[in-house]
């Protein structure tokens, strides 16, 4: 069975319309239903089923980083040993500067991602998990961004 | 602020989603979704949107793709993959000399891996970068919101007092 397959075509067809244009109006959800030839109330009553079954996260904005004074940013790369992933996994949790953190199948066997108010914060923070996780200076890879392509994280269901 | 505060976590779905968050803000509804659009306007609000849990729609395939790229092509491969709809992702970021020679970096999501591979050979084959190492996510610890406001931050006005300026 295909993954989708609990997902009906009208379900897809709305994920698709709110993940690609979200009306900023009083009533968003009336201008969906709209464009997808539906009543208001069958969107509120999809949306709301896919809210509970944790398909949708949540609807709301992506904030833009650095424009609400997170300046300072980097991704990282560490080597640590199979038998300490959980641990680390879970110290690596705890800070709310980590907004993407996955176990990834490379000699460098775990990365996340870190933004913070500025240089000093985001040093801080790096440090603190390294010394946290006892992973040496030599397994650890701060591959900051120089420069940013692309960032939209929409997905083709329909 | 208060309403990036306010909605950061979600929206409500009910009939009028901003008539909800104005009343705990004690504002007028139209002045809510005014400032949102203008917030979004600004490039504060990256995008507004409904966020998925791509895993329980079955897209469990989540490659970061790693290129080296010699540094005179960053730039036009750079767009170039960044053009691609299955690309989420497309950043060039700093090597460390003699451990990571990948300069360029892209995200990549699919139902199958096998799915995933064949863009990769695509963007590979187009692009002709044969250097590259597909990172395959085993697990995924943490997936939040990168761009978070905090409560603290309402009291603390900031320098170049961005956001405080009528948000």
């Amino acid at each position: 069975m295909k993954a989708t397959g609990r997902l009906d075509l009208m379900d897809r067809r709305l994920l698709q319309e709110a993940q690609d244009g979200f009306p900023l109006t009083l009533r968003p959800y009336a201008s969906i239903a709209k464009k997808l030839g539906v009543s208001e109330t069958e969107v509120l009553e999809r949306l709301n089923r896919l809210h509970q079954k944790g398909i949708i996260r949540k609807i709301g904005p992506a904030l833009n980083p650095g424009r609400v004074g997170l300046r300072a940013s980097t991704l990282v790369a560490m080597k640590v040993p199979g038998n300490r992933m959980r641990k680390v996994a879970k110290l690596v949790s705890r800070y709310e500067e980590v907004s993407h953190c996955y176990q990834r199948d490379n000699e460098y066997n775990f990365w996340f991602t870190v933004a913070a108010h500025d240089e000093v914060e985001l040093e801080k923070v790096l440090e603190e998990i390294r010394l946290g996780a006892s992973i040496a200076e030599d397994d650890v890879l701060d591959l900051r961004a120089t420069k940013m392509f692309k960032v939209d994280v929409r997905f083709q269901l329909v | 602020m208060k309403i990036l505060l306010a909605v950061q976590d979600g929206i409500p779905i009910v009939r009028e989603p901003f008539s909800t968050i104005a009343k705990q803000l004690g504002l007028k509804p139209e002045e809510v979704v005014k400032r949102l659009q203008r917030l979004r306007e600004e490039k504060v609000i990256r995008k507004f949107e409904v966020f998925i849990r791509k895993r329980k729609v079955g897209i469990t395939a989540n490659a970061m793709v790693v290129w080296m790229v010699p540094s005179n092509r960053t730039q036009e491969v750079g767009e170039f993959f960044a053009g691609f709809k299955e690309v989420t992702h497309c950043y060039e970021r700093r090597t460390v000399p003699d451990k990571w020679r990948y300069n360029l970096y892209t995200v990549i999501h699919g139902f199958k891996r096998k799915t995933v591979k064949e863009v990769v050979k695509r963007l590979s084959d187009a692009s002709q970068v044969e250097d590259y190492l597909i990172l395959f996510s085993v697990k995924e610890f943490v997936r939040r919101s990168s761009g978070r406001v905090r409560p603290e931050d309402l009291r603390t006005p900031r320098t170049n007092g961005r956001l405080l300026s009528g948000t």
